[in-house]
């Protein structure tokens, strides 16, 4: 019989005991793991939100944005500028243009010009994704062999109709898809300043050249059949499917990159932008580049706005991460605490038997050692069934945090139903708003969806994080632990002549 | 070779102070089988804790082998009680929850004993007290009086102790069995050198030792080798 086989066996002294004192281990440690769990996803948000928008800034012409809106275009001489401002790691241009499918304009063609042109005045007070009219500057329109990866469902099909007014419920609106978005980027970024996530193929290569290589959205190739290395055209010209690329949202990936001079050529307007997107090397500098980036460029000139007003959403996730530490720690302090009062409990019962081990000649470190580890077998049995309530509390803990914390922001911040920046022209959801690209930003808003936070938390319930959580829980035991422990030591052989 | 000398111990109850043991100086030769007897409340028990070095004198000091207890720190006299003292307590004072066996291994394990060599060992000792063989493995809460109190003295003897403080070994024990017990004990004493002190009631065993003391309020008497041979031969 072992030190160890005795602590184990004194674990079960006490059945009943060792029952309830592990069930409110239990209840400790898993709210201590549930916090750990959902402190290290928002973490990892807050940090997945800092490296890939965190530090944009979106620079559109003055008075307009996206295809709606009037003004002066971006010009590459304006890139050159803001990219001299101090502070500014990179600024990659874009040039947006809008793709319809060929048959289906000339067909429509004809009822166009009966039901008015499509140079409406339609006002970007309708449902969230399906808003914000054609016009503006911008309104390059190609023809292409492509077919929307979107239906035009009914706000789609009321946008494109752009009678002029918004929920109209007269007559039946014709059929008809969507357009698609065709941006010519400067780098392998999405129109937001995000790295492009290709799922297939290859990047375009150079992306300041012109080239016949394109990207498509997962969806978009889906619809069209096509592949790596398959072919269609736009303008009659003929272009190469390099790779695929997954937006996360159905809005996004009905769209393709081209590179920038591929798309300037195309739209007949070489070294005109549609969009600048400017880095910057750190969050504390964004608030002061973003001034001086304005004052170089001139506010006649551009609209230069904070990638997704996203400060106000990472400190409201800060806050969540700080309470979810907070409360991860008073957790694992409280479970300390457990074991703590119980081993104290445990000592003061057996003081005889104690005395009786150090009679027949026990060390004081054998007798502390078999506490301890008294202590971590009750540890071990609260970790299993903590980690257990962990792995189904977690994510409701993690979400109900971040809905109570950030509700008062959302609407304030994100404005749900309100244009969005990346997809200022029709979107496709039918029926509701946010057709994918309700909140600014598409996929990247800032609360991109409690549905994507919370595959996130339950995606970073990974064994690692447990286990680093188990750790600190038996860290923690052992400190608390110790203190009975020592206080073995203090009790004299004598007390086995004593009564019980 | 083991030798008291002036050991006082006094408790304080209330505020009148008692002393169990007082002014108490003997010396035992290595080898020797000796009995304390007394009333109840005499102080046996007292003295027999301050020769095992569970509880510290008042004053006096006792001398093991030319080494004063009083001289040594802690860790030392655990040292003593492992390796030099087998201590069979009144009470037994074993593990409650743990089998015969296992307390029996228990002094083993603390001085490091191999564990095939401490098990076999441990159940050479409880065939000499004569447990029965299945009840080896039994949890001790679940043993009678008697049966613990053999077990007990196996686990005085696990550690070949060169003193063994015995107090009322065979207090539970039928005459036959506690007849065998004195056998054991004087057999140690005589074949292995072992020095034993016996508080008993038996005059059976006490008659058989090699010295009897008498403690009659915290004093210490020793009866004449001679008064023995005459008990002997009365009885
Ligand atoms: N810790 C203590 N505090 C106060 N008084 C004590 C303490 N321990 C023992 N005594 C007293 O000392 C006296 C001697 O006790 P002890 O246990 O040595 O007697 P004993 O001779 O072994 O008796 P018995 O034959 O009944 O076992 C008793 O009066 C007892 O009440
Ligand atoms: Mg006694």
């Amino acid at each position: 019989m072992s030190v160890l086989a005795r602590s184990i066996g004194n674990a079960f002294r006490n059945k009943v005991r060792t029952g309830a004192v592990v069930a409110v281990l239990a209840v400790a440690i898993g709210l201590a793991l549930s916090m750990l769990v959902a402190n290290q996803a928002v973490a990892a948000k807050v940090a997945e939100l800092n490296a890939s928008v965190g530090t944009v800034l979106t620079v559109n012409p003055a008075g307009g944005q996206g295809f709606e809106g009037g003004g002066e275009p971006l010009t590459a001489e304006q890139a050159a500028t803001a990219a001299t401002v101090p502070n500014v790691t990179s600024v990659v241009g874009t040039k947006a243009l809008r793709l319809r499918n060929a048959t289906e304009t000339a067909a429509q063609a004809a009822a166009q010009s009966a039901a008015g042109t499509q140079a409406g005045g339609t006002q970007g007070t309708g449902p969230g994704g399906g808003q914000g009219g054609p016009g503006g500057q911008n309104t390059t329109t190609l023809t292409t062999s492509l077919t929307a990866a979107v239906d035009a469902g009914t706000l789609g099909g009321r946008n494109q109709a752009a009678e002029g007014t918004t929920g109209s419920t007269g007559a039946t609106q014709p059929v008809r898809s969507l357009p698609i978005t065709a941006t010519g980027i400067g780098a392998e970024v999405d129109s937001t300043g995000k790295a492009l996530s290709i799922t297939e193929g290859s990047g375009l290569g150079d992306y300041s050249a012109e080239s016949t290589n394109a990207l498509l959205g997962t969806t978009l190739a889906e619809k069209n059949g096509l592949k790596v290395g398959s072919t269609f055209t736009i303008n009659d010209k003929t272009y190469t499917v390099a790779g695929l690329f997954d937006a996360g949202t159905t809005f996004g990936n009905n769209a393709l990159y081209v590179t920038l001079p591929s798309a300037q050529t195309l739209a007949a307007l070489p070294g005109e932008l549609s969009t600048m997107i400017v880095t910057v090397d750190t969050l504390e500098n964004v608030d002061s580049t973003k001034t001086a980036v304005q004052a170089a460029l001139g506010t006649d000139k551009a609209d230069v706005t904070q990638g997704q007003n996203l400060e106000t959403a990472v400190s409201s996730l800060d806050s969540v991460k700080n309470i979810s530490f907070i409360a991860f720690v008073a957790a694992l302090g409280t479970a300390g605490l457990i074991i703590l009062l119980i081993m104290v409990m445990l000592v003061r019962e057996r003081r005889r038997e104690i005395g009786v081990l150090k009679a027949i000649g026990a060390p004081n470190r054998t007798i502390g050692l078999q506490f301890v580890l008294e202590a971590l077998v009750l540890v071990a049995l609260g970790s299993v069934v903590g980690a257990a309530v962990a792995s189904f509390a977690s994510g409701g803990i993690a979400s109900a945090l971040i809905s109570s914390n950030t509700s008062t922001t959302t609407a304030a911040t994100t404005g749900r139903g309100m244009p969005g920046g990346a997809a200022g022209f029709p979107g496709g959801g039918a029926g509701f708003p946010g057709g994918g690209a309700g909140f600014p930003g598409g996929q990247n808003g800032p609360f991109g969806g409690a549905s994507q936070l919370l595959t996130t938390v339950t995606a970073s319930a990974s064994p690692g994080v447990i286990a680093a959580g188990i750790a600190a829980v038996f860290g923690v035991a052992i400190i608390g632990a110790l203190v009975p422990a020592l206080l073995t030591a203090r009790i004299r052989p004598i007390e086995v002549l004593r009564g019980e | 070779m083991i030798q008291v000398k002036n050991l006082v111990r006094t408790f304080k109850s209330g505020d009148r102070t008692i002393k169990p043991v007082n002014d108490v100086s003997f010396e035992l030769e290595q080898g020797t089988l000796a009995s304390i007897v007394g009333k109840s409340g005499s102080g046996k028990s007292t003295l027999l804790s301050l020769l095992g070095a569970l509880d510290k004198p008042t004053s006096g000091d006792v001398v093991v082998n030319g080494v004063s207890l009083a001289s040594m720190p802690d860790g030392k006299l655990t040292e003593y009680r492992r390796r030099d003292i087998g201590f069979v307590f009144q009470q037994f004072n074993l593990i409650p929850n743990l089998s015969a066996v296992d307390n029996v291994m228990l002094p083993m394990e603390f001085a490091g004993v191999r564990k095939s060599v401490r098990l076999a060992r441990a159940k050479e000792l409880l065939e000499q007290v004569q447990l029965d063989p299945e009840k080896h493995v039994r949890r001790i809460n679940r043993l009678s009086g008697g049966e613990q109190q053999r077990v007990a003295i196996a686990r005085a003897l696990a550690n070949e102790p060169k003193l063994i403080l015995a107090d009322e070994p065979t207090g539970n024990l039928d005459e036959q069995t506690g007849e065998h017990i004195i056998e054991l004990l004087s057999s140690l004493s005589r074949d292995h050198n072992t020095t034993i002190l016996v508080v008993t009631h038996d005059r059976q065993l006490a008659n058989k030792t090699d010295r009897r003391f008498r403690l009659q309020q915290g004093r210490l008497t020793e009866e004449p080798a001679r008064a023995r041979v005459a008990a002997a031969a009365t009885a």
